[in-house]
Parts: C-alpha cells; sequence; structure tokens
C-alpha cells in the first residue's frame, strides 16, 4: 500500500521531504507568483491598499521584446558567455589536471586559485576597479599600449573585461569540481597509455578529457547559468551597465525596471524569457555533451 | 624539464591570481592611493588609520557574529536536510522523484532577482520574520546546487556496495551514514565550501529582510560603509580596500584552514576498491 | 528529462496560482490615533544630530507619544528602500528623506496618506512653502509629501587652482557657455587639475539631476522637463544644455570615467556641481568660491534658476499612529525647528521668506547667503506618474550622445522627449 502511493522506496520520499517542502515555500510558489505577476499589470502595493492587477495577457512580454534595452543585455550576456565558458572549462580543466600532478606546494597553488572564488564580489570588484581605472596599474603598465577610452568606459572592451573578471572569480570553484572528478580517472587508463608511449598532451586528450566529461557537463550548465545570472559586476564594476547600456545584463535590467522603477510586471517578464532561454540552453547542452 | 615547466607556469598563474589580493592589502595600508607602477611596491606611507575609520563606524563584532549565524544556519539545514535529499535522489526510488529532480535543476536556472520580491513579501508579510535571523536564512536553508552535488556523487558509488549492504540487512538510514557518507567525504567538503560562499557573501537578501543594524551581517554593514560612508573618510580609496579586507579576510582564513583537510584525503581507494 | 522538467514547471506554476493576495485595513482607525512612532532619518551625520534633538525636544514634551528614530537601511538609493518596506508593510511613520521623484510611485503603491486628509493638512503646507508648495502638488491635487529642504544646486570652484592657472579667482568668468568652455580649457590646459568639472558620468537615473537639469531650468528660465503632461526640453534650450556638456566631454574637460573619492577634494577637478551642504564640507579644506549654474547667454545671478534637489517628508500609510505622526511633522517643520536645521546642516529649509525668517544665521554666515537666495529660484523634479522610468530613460540618451558622444544629440533629445511624454501619459 505504502509502496504503491510513494513508490519502490517510500522511505526515498521521507527523506527527499524536508528539501521538497522548502522548495515548494521558497521557490515554486514565488515562480508561480512571478509567472503570474508578467500577465498582469502588476505593481507592489501597500497591505490594505485596494488596486486594480487587470490581466493583461502578453502585453509585458511585448514589452520586453519591443524594448532596445532589453534586447542589449541578451546580447550583452551572450558576448559574455562566448568569452566566459570556453575560456573557463579550458582554463579549468588544464589547471587541475596540473594541479592534480604536482606534489610539490600543493596547498599554496590551490588556495592561490581557490582564494578569489571564497571572497565575496563587493570585495573584489573594489580592487578591480582601482586596476582597471584609466589611471589605474594596467595601464600605468601598458603605457601607450592603453586602451582610450580606457577599460571599464570602453563599449566595446567593458564585457570582455566583466566576463574575465567573473572567469578569474570563479575559477576555483571548477577546478574544484574537476580534481574531485579527476579522482575517479582510473590510473590503469593513464598506465597503459604511457605503456603505449603516448605523449602527455595526447593522453591529456584521450583520457583525461573522455574520463571528467560529466563534470564537463556540470561545468558548461553551471558556467552558463551563473553567466545569465549576472548581476552585481554590471552592477558595481562598471556602474549600472555603463558605457552608454553596453554592460548591461539581463537581470541588471529586472532590477532596474522592477525595483527601481516599480515596474515588477515587465521584470518578471524578462525573467520568464530568460529562464526560458538558459533552459533551453542546458538542455541543449546536455544532450550534446552527454551523448555517447 | 616538462615538470619544471608545467610548474613555472602554475607559479605564475597563481601569482596572476593573487596579485589583486596583494594589491588590495597594500592598498589598504597606505596613507594615500597611488596608482602608478612604484605605487605597487611601496616603501613608506604606511598606516592603519583606513582601518581605524572603519573600526569608528562600524560593530565589527557584532557583524561577524551575525555572519556566522546566518552562514552557520544554511551549512547545518544543507548538510542535514540536503545530504538527505541527495541521497533518496541517486540511490532510492520513490514517487515524485523525477520531479523533484527537475525542480531541484529548475531552481539553479532561475535568477534569484526574479524570487526575490515575492520572496520578501512572504517572508515579512506572511510569516513577519523581518528582521530575524530565521528570515535570513529561510531562502538559503538548503543550498540546491549542493543537493545537486550530493546526488551527483552518491550517483558514481559503485552499486555492488549497496547491493551488499542490502543483503546483509542493513537500513537505508545505516546505509547512508555508514557506508555512502564516509566515501563521499569530498564531495560534502566542496559542498560545504560551497554553501558557506553564499551566505558569507551574500549582500542583497540580507539587506533587504535586515532594517535594524543589530542583526546586519557583515557583507551589507561593510557594502553599507563602501557605499556611504566611506565617501567621507580621508582617503576613502583606502577606506574602501581597508573595507575589502576586512570581508574577504574571515573566508580566505576559514578557507585555508578547511582546504588543508580535503587536500590530503584520499579520495581514490573507496570508490575503485 | 524533458518530460519531468516540464511536470516540474507545471507544478511550480500551479503552485504559483494559488497564491492570493493578502489585505484589509484599519486605515481609518489608524489616522486618528496617537501613540509611539517610529521615523527614519537619512544617514549623513548632520541630519542625524539635528534629528536627535529633534526627537529628543518631542519627546520630553510628549514621553506618552514616543518618537524612536533610525538611520534609513541604506542601499544604493533610499528609494528602493521604502518601496520595499512599503510592500512589506513595515514602512516607519515619517521617511525625513523622500525624493520627490520618488513620491508617484509611492503614491501609486498605496504607501502614502494625503496630507490634505487631516484637516489642517493643505493649509500648513501652503503657509509654510509659499509659493514654492505648488510644485510638490500630485496631480490629484493633494499633497503626499511636505516640502521640507533643497539644497540648490550652484557651482563650487577652487580659487586656488583658478589662481594658479592664471584666472581671475573673484569674479571668473563662468557666466555663459562660451566663458565657461575657455575657461575650463585654461585650468586643463594649464594642467592644473585633470578636469574641469567632473559630474559623475554613471547611468543612475537621478545623475541627471547633477549636469543637464539645473543648466536646463537655468536656461529655460525655470521650466519643469514636463509641464502638463508633454516633455518640454525638445527644444532650444534643452538642445543648447546637451551640446554644452557635450563639447565639455568632447574635449576631455571632463572625464567619462567615474572618479571613486571626491574630484573637488583631491583636486582632481577644479569646479564642482553642488548645493549648499558644500560649504560644511569642503569649508576648511578648499578655498572655495560659488557662481550661479551658466547659460547661454549669461543670466544675471539674481535672475537664474537652478534644480532644488529637495528632499521631503512624508507620512507613510502602513503608520498606526498618524495623528501623531502629523503632529511630529508639524513640530519637525516648525520655524525654530528649521533653525535647527539650518544651523546643523546648512540645508535650506522650503520656507516662505528664507533669509527674512532667520536674519541672525545668515548674517553670522554669510557663506550661505548665496544658496538661500537662489533657493526662491529653483525647480522640482515634475510630479508626474513613472517618474523614476522618465529620469532613467533622459540619462541613457544623454548617456549616448553627450557623454560618449555615439549618436547625434537632437535625435537622442527627441527621443528621450517622446518617450517621457508617453511615459507621463501613462497611469
Amino acid at each position: 500500500m505504502l509502496q504503491k502511493v510513494f513508490g519502490r522506496q517510500p522511505l526515498g520520499a521521507v527523506f527527499a521531504a524536508p528539501y521538497a517542502v522548502f522548495l515548494v515555500l521558497v521557490f515554486a510558489y514565488p515562480l508561480g507568483l512571478a509567472v503570474w505577476i508578467s500577465f498582469h499589470d502588476y505593481f507592489f502595493a501597500a497591505p490594505g491598499a485596494v488596486v486594480e492587477r487587470p490581466f493583461v495577457g502578453l502585453a509585458n512580454y511585448r514589452t520586453v521584446l519591443g524594448d532596445p534595452d532589453v534586447r542589449r543585455s541578451f546580447v550583452n550576456v551572450a558576448i559574455f558567455l562566448v568569452i566566459n565558458v570556453p575560456l573557463t572549462v579550458g582554463l579549468s580543466i588544464v589547471l587541475a589536471t596540473a594541479l592534480n600532478s604536482v606534489a610539490r606546494l600543493r596547498t599554496f597553488l590551490r588556495v592561490s586559485y581557490y582564494v578569489p572564488y571564497v571572497t565575496a564580489s563587493v570585495a573584489l570588484v573594489a580592487v578591480w576597479l582601482f586596476l582597471f581605472s584609466s589611471g589605474g596599474l594596467v595601464n600605468q603598465v601598458l603605457g601607450p599600449l592603453a586602451p582610450d577610452p580606457s577599460w571599464l568606459v570602453n563599449a566595446g572592451l567593458a564585457m570582455p573585461v566583466i566576463a574575465v573578471f567573473v572567469t578569474w572569480k570563479s575559477l576555483g570553484f571548477f577546478i574544484l569540481l574537476y580534481l574531485a572528478a579527476l579522482q575517479g580517472v582510473s590510473g590503469d587508463l593513464y598506465d597503459a597509455a604511457s605503456v603505449d608511449g603516448a605523449s602527455p598532451v595526447r593522453r591529456f586528450w584521450h583520457v583525461t578529457v573522455p574520463g571528467v566529461r560529466s563534470a564537463t557537463t556540470l561545468v558548461v550548465i553551471l558556467a552558463t547559468i551563473t553567466g545569465a545570472n549576472l548581476f552585481t559586476e554590471p552592477y558595481l564594476l562598471t556602474n549600472g551597465g555603463g558605457p552608454d547600456g553596453a554592460s548591461t545584463s539581463p537581470v541588471f535590467v529586472m532590477y532596474q525596471k522592477g525595483i527601481e522603477q516599480g515596474n515588477p510586471d515587465v521584470a518578471s517578464a524578462i525573467g520568464v524569457v530568460l529562464v526560458l532561454l538558459v533552459l533551453t540552453i542546458s538542455l541543449v547542452n546536455r544532450k550534446l555533451l552527454e551523448r555517447d | 624539464m616538462r615538470r619544471y615547466l608545467s610548474m613555472t607556469a602554475l607559479l605564475v598563474g597563481a601569482l596572476v591570481f593573487l596579485f589583486p589580493f596583494y594589491y588590495m592589502v597594500v592598498g589598504s595600508l597606505q596613507e594615500s592611493p597611488d596608482t602608478t607602477v612604484r605605487g605597487a611596491l611601496p616603501l613608506g606611507g604606511w598606516t592603519l588609520d583606513n582601518y581605524a575609520a572603519i573600526n569608528g563606524r562600524v560593530d565589527l563584532v557584532r557583524s561577524l557574529l551575525n555572519s556566522a549565524i546566518f552562514t552557520g544556519g544554511v551549512m547545518l539545514g544543507t548538510v542535514v536536510f540536503g545530504v538527505l535529499a541527495g541521497y533518496a535522489l541517486a540511490r532510492l526510488h520513490f514517487r515524485g522523484r523525477g520531479t523533484l529532480f527537475a525542480v531541484m535543476l529548475l531552481v539553479q536556472i532561475v535568477p534569484f532577482q526574479l524570487l526575490i520580491i515575492p520572496i520578501y513579501v512572504m517572508v515579512v508579510r506572511y510569516y513577519g520574520l523581518a528582521d530575524s535571523y530565521l528570515g535570513m536564512i529561510a531562502p538559503f536553508a538548503i543550498n540546491s546546487t549542493a543537493v545537486f552535488i550530493f546526488r551527483q556523487f552518491f550517483l558514481q558509488l559503485p552499486d555492488d556496495l549497496f547491493a551488499a549492504a542490502q543483503l546483509d540487512g542493513a537500513s537505508e538510514l545505516r546505509i547512508l551514514w555508514s557506508i555512502a557518507l564516509p566515501l563521499v567525504r569530498p564531495a560534502l567538503l566542496t559542498a560545504m565550501l560551497l554553501t558557506f560562499i553564499g551566505p558569507w557573501n551574500e549582500f542583497l537578501w540580507p539587506f533587504l529582510v535586515t532594517k535594524d543594524t543589530e542583526l546586519q551581517p557583515l557583507a551589507v554593514t561593510l557594502a553599507n560603509y563602501i557605499s556611504n560612508i566611506a565617501g567621507r573618510a580621508a582617503n576613502p580609496f583606502g577606506a574602501i580596500l581597508a573595507g575589502a579586507v576586512v570581508l574577504a579576510a574571515p573566508a580566505v582564513a576559514l578557507f585555508v584552514a578547511f582546504q588543508r583537510r580535503f587536500t590530503d584525503l584520499n579520495l581514490g581507494s573507496g570508490v575503485k576498491g | 528529462m524533458n518530460r519531468r522538467l516540464v511536470t516540474g514547471t507545471a507544478l511550480a506554476l500551479t503552485l504559483g496560482l494559488t497564491a492570493a493576495c493578502g489585505g484589509g485595513g484599519d486605515a481609518e482607525e489608524a489616522r486618528g490615533a496617537t501613540g509611539p512612532i517610529k521615523i527614519w532619518l537619512s544617514n549623513n551625520p548632520e541630519e542625524i544630530a539635528w534629528g536627535e534633538q529633534m526627537v529628543e525636544a518631542w519627546n520630553d514634551a510628549n514621553p506618552d507619544q514616543e518618537v524612536t528614530a533610525q538611520e534609513i537601511p541604506a542601499g544604493k538609493t533610499s528609494e528602493e528602500v521604502i518601496g520595499a518596506a512599503i510592500t512589506a508593510g513595515n514602512a516607519p511613520c515619517l521617511v525625513f528623506n523622500t525624493s520627490p521623484a520618488a513620491v508617484p510611485q509611492f503614491q501609486k503603491q498605496g504607501g502614502l496618506v494625503a496630507l490634505d486628509d487631516f484637516e489642517d493638512g493643505a493649509a500648513y503646507v501652503e503657509e509654510r512653502s509659499g509659493d514654492l508648495a505648488t510644485q510638490y502638488r500630485s496631480p490629484d491635487e493633494k499633497y503626499y509629501q511636505i516640502p521640507w529642504k533643497q539644497n540648490p544646486v550652484m557651482i563650487f570652484y577652487n580659487k586656488a587652482l583658478f589662481e594658479k592657472a592664471g584666472i581671475d579667482a573673484e569674479n571668473p568668468p563662468l557666466s555663459t557657455y562660451d566663458e565657461f568652455v575657455a575657461t575650463s580649457k585654461k585650468l586643463v590646459d594649464a594642467g592644473v587639475s585633470k578636469a574641469a568639472i567632473y559630474p559623475a558620468p554613471t547611468s543612475e537615473f537621478f545623475q541627471s539631476w547633477f549636469d543637464f537639469y539645473p543648466l536646463y531650468a537655468a536656461e529655460s528660465g525655470g521650466s519643469q522637463t514636463i509641464e502638463d503632461g508633454t516633455a518640454t526640453f525638445d527644444d532650444e534650450a534643452g538642445t543648447a544644455v546637451w551640446d554644452f556638456w557635450a563639447q565639455l566631454y568632447a574635449e576631455g574637460l571632463s572625464p567619462k570615467e567615474k572618479y571613486d573619492g571626491d574630484s573637488f577634494a583631491d583636486g582632481v577637478a577644479a569646479m564642482s556641481v553642488v548645493g549648499p551642504w558644500a560649504v560644511k564640507v569642503y569649508g576648511e579644506s578648499v578655498d572655495w568660491g560659488v557662481v550661479p549654474v551658466p547659460t547661454s547667454q549669461g543670466t544675471p545671478a539674481e535672475e537664474t534658476y537652478t534644480f532644488s534637489d529637495a528632499k521631503n517628508v512624508a507620512l507613510y500609510s502602513a503608520c498606526d499612529n498618524q495623528e501623531t505622526a502629523w503632529e511630529v511633522l508639524k513640530f519637525a517643520t516648525s520655524e525654530e525647528q528649521d533653525g535647527q536645521l539650518l544651523e546643523l546642516t546648512g540645508q535650506m529649509p522650503i520656507r516662505d521668506d528664507l533669509t527674512g525668517t532667520y536674519p541672525d544665521y545668515f548674517e553670522a554666515n554669510p557663506a550661505y547667503e548665496t544658496f538661500a537666495d537662489q533657493a526662491s529660484r529653483t525647480v522640482e523634479v515634475p510630479n508626474v506618474p513613472n517618474s523614476v522610468e522618465i529620469w532613467q530613460e533622459i540619462r541613457d540618451n544623454y548617456s549616448r550622445s553627450v557623454i560618449f558622444g555615439e549618436a547625434p544629440v537632437a535625435d537622442s533629445l527627441t527621443a528621450a522627449a517622446d518617450k517621457a511624454t508617453e511615459l507621463a501619459g501613462q497611469e
């Protein structure tokens, strides 16, 4: 009887119950509310205030898709992903492999690569601002090669700088994932490859890369998702998506429209579009990377 | 030879990664900002005034304590309920498992900013949890990424291990506790690290939910200091960098201490066994 | 996998749809009630000092209606915090830092109490502020805010740097646009400062209040950006102002990158757009002079308009003891407390005949007299729907054409004005 309702191992339902309740309360319900909001002329009202919130169909979505600022933000985030995701995957797999093989200075090296990840964006952005401002250290070192206008106010460079910042900041986490995955790659395979006289580069391509494939799927999906949710950097590093909107992100525009300008309906519609896009990308990634 | 090459590359990379931190610390100890190349290696002008300036305006100890409570609550919730859920998702067949897994993935995709206002209204208006630790912890109580990691690792464990234990008549809870958990210790540590960072560095949510400075965690206090108060300090750059150091230091210190424990683990043996 | 994601999403949605909006009010009861109340103050040390003495004075006289004051929980802007608090129903009774640009939004949210609901409400506001009060009336002809204090925007200049560049520091040529640009060039060419003037080049919606708007108010002779629901600034005056700033940016006299810190105090810029608060902030460290904002033809100082940069007080509907709140509001804006405000912060209470009311103060502090005089010719942000969105639209277009020179000024100006008119017409 119990098994009919809860499945073969009902204990599983018990184990998962607290998490399921948690998801309903802080995720499903608010998400549903957000979707509901995106189909209505909605604004935040004080408790007790009598307000009308008529159903408006797809009007908010039309507003969103017709808004050049919103379209710009999606293009920006695409630029971001094109730079950030390959850079993240490439660097983290290579660094993890290298870190895995060294015996000396192990702790020092790993800590060096992890610290940006554990540090708050708020703190790191402060230093990058200092480094990349027009009179900052980077330009001082570059001298006449320094870009004009400078990095963070250059429409062509602002988004790449953000992409590099995020790669730098989050690389530690992805290295960690790869390091854990590398422990699962059988040493016999390497031994066999060595006996066959394969070069280290060959071994890397033919043993390591396929060996950590499931981790790669995870890394690509997580990097895409964090990238799509980009907010703190355009908010703090380029002072609100500057210059001239060249570094806005969809989440930043959501924040502007929803919280600053009091249009949560339009903001929710952006959010829903974003979620659908990320969902599609993740499913495609998964299909591509996991086919065997 | 080749080994030296890869070692050198790793060391150079490490220096590139560490340089902004070095620059942050040095800048926070300077009387006035110097962005020239020589300024990166200052010989004089050392001062602790920037830190004194923060300490004079902000109750650092209190904020640190708040951060610890907030972060501790989230970690406790994640390790207890998250491990259970991860295990159930990976190893137990029950109705609704697929749906739960799908929702868990969806959680990672949906930006928190989309949910923040509905959640804010719920937590503050429906549950009356404004200005409380519980209200701060609630939306983060179980970290879904951690659950995902737990599940992936439980999934990787060989089936034979479980079959054998089940044949011996061990209960699921016992299998989880004495067989599965010890094997996924690295995953546990990775997930805990990840869980720690979230609430420790989180700004937007505790900022919205706490209006009372007595309850605000360090990230909020310092972001506030950096954006509103530092501009009036004698050396705003130094004050901002000092704020950054104070925010970064506990996380980095804890991490370094914590890190020692999982580099030494011999992860391979149990799984291969 | 696919199917399950769909199921999961559907489940999430269904649960969400059951969302009901709670509510129910005891607004009538609160209107006449007295008792303890909470207020929020701005977070600069001068205003906190003022607030604390005001609260103490009130509490001494009214121990049964105690006021508790707190700094606004600070974020990037106070408006976000207040908006969120209104939604959650935990806003305080009074906020002594309510931006007029946010009032239409708060009002739409049902977060504000119309002061006209109190018997002496409108009369009190109009008697205290005189003609200036009407700018603060909402489209429904009610006052949802009391015009409290302003920081009329003027130009500060660094006398030492001017002298170094060989410019007459007592009567600097800063009156017309041509003079202003020529002086700026002289400063930068002489190498005395990196920038002539350094307005924040960032894209927050409120930044236009400190570059475009004060100059537009002056150039147009006191026109708001929107009048009778139509944008005014796509005209000769607006074009002149945008062209003026565009020239400063194009010639490198104003940098396009944000400066962290105080450019004027650090000597990075020789001029700055400021309000009377600057007298206290720079009084000791910089040898400063003050002039009104420039206009194309050089309007005489006594006829020049500017932006008010006002901060007001509003009474929030979440308040349980609104009668007390109203009494505190009147107490805090009384002649005596306004005098204290002037004394402690140097900001200008929005009062009729300011200099006549506090003659001793202005005699003792002549530095403020220029600002007090300017305070009688100020323009407020228009009180129209979607105010913040309109300012963001203006800022984005300004940023594109004036700061970064990516689009012709005329096109951007028209685009901003059309959008502003459209938004102002929406409910």
